[in-house]
């Protein structure tokens, strides 16, 4: 079943848990175990999260579009923002050998979800994160088909 | 499920222990961090029940990992138990597992 979800949600913390239940949903729609679904949510908030610390600097009156487009093989998430374009350190995550205070969220969403892209569109901060389905066809090669019909190589 | 967090504290012995309830995450997680700040001046043993919370998030973890920092200049003891589901999921992806002492229940806290 094939189906596209937006939310336009304010930058502030109190609004996450809105975010999370309907990334629950949509992953209890796609059949994915309980594991799997409580990853995706964390990954999803981790995301929002450091959009409104980092991208709006704590600002909690602005606006994070979360964008769901689910088919047979796959849930992709697009999260945009029009605040500061994410330092690349950050994007690359912390390294875990120590008990370091940030940088975790980035390491959570890289381990969590199967590919994870951020670019600029529009003027705009977008991050694709993508979670395969279970039973998603990937080929020999083991990459597995993109949106686009691009080969992508599956993590 | 209990969306927000909330806390309460109790003494068992000489041990001060925090149940935790709810979701911690980017809005509730600088409450958490106040709350057991607060609690370890108070305490030289202090255990976190973690049986409770439903979710937590990198900024959850956060806190609990300054509280440790907290107990272990002032040379204070901290254990989380009731740990499970979400919360050790996290634990076990940020690896942070064998940081802190975890025990399974709170007759293990209390004879410990």
């Amino acid at each position: 079943m094939d189906f596209h979800l937006k939310l336009v949600v304010p930058s502030d913390p109190r609004f996450l848990s809105i975010a999370r239940t309907a990334v629950s949903e949509v992953s209890a729609i796609c059949g994915l175990s309980e594991d799997a679904s409580q990853g995706v949510i964390l990954a999803i908030d981790e995301a929002l999260a450091n959009i409104i610390r980092h991208a709006y600097k704590n600002r909690h009156d602005q606006e994070m579009e979360l964008d769901c487009q689910v088919n047979a093989e796959r849930i992709v998430f697009r999260l945009v923002d029009q605040g500061e374009a994410p330092d690349p350190d950050r994007i690359c995550a912390q390294p875990l050998d120590d008990v370091s205070l940030s940088g975790r969220g980035t390491h959570l969403m890289k381990a969590i979800m199967d590919e994870m892209c951020y670019e600029q569109v529009s003027g705009k901060n977008q991050l694709r994160l993508v979670k395969n389905l279970p039973g998603a066809k990937v080929d020999a090669a083991g990459d597995q088909p993109t949106e686009k019909g691009h080969k992508r190589q599956g993590s | 499920m209990q969306r927000t967090m909330g806390s309460s504290t109790r003494r068992a012995g000489d041990i001060t222990i925090v149940d935790l309830v709810g979701q911690i995450d980017l809005g509730s997680s600088p409450a958490l961090r106040k709350t057991l700040l607060d609690s370890l001046k108070t305490t030289k043993h202090m255990a976190i029940n973690l049986a409770g919370v439903s979710y937590i998030d990198s900024s959850g973890i956060a806190s609990l990992v300054e509280v440790l920092r907290a107990a272990q200049d002032a040379k204070k003891k901290l254990v989380l138990f009731g740990v499970g589901g979400a919360v050790l999921q996290v634990l076990q992806l940020t690896r942070l597992t064998g940081v802190f002492e975890i025990l399974q229940t709170e007759e293990q806290v209390i004879q410990a």
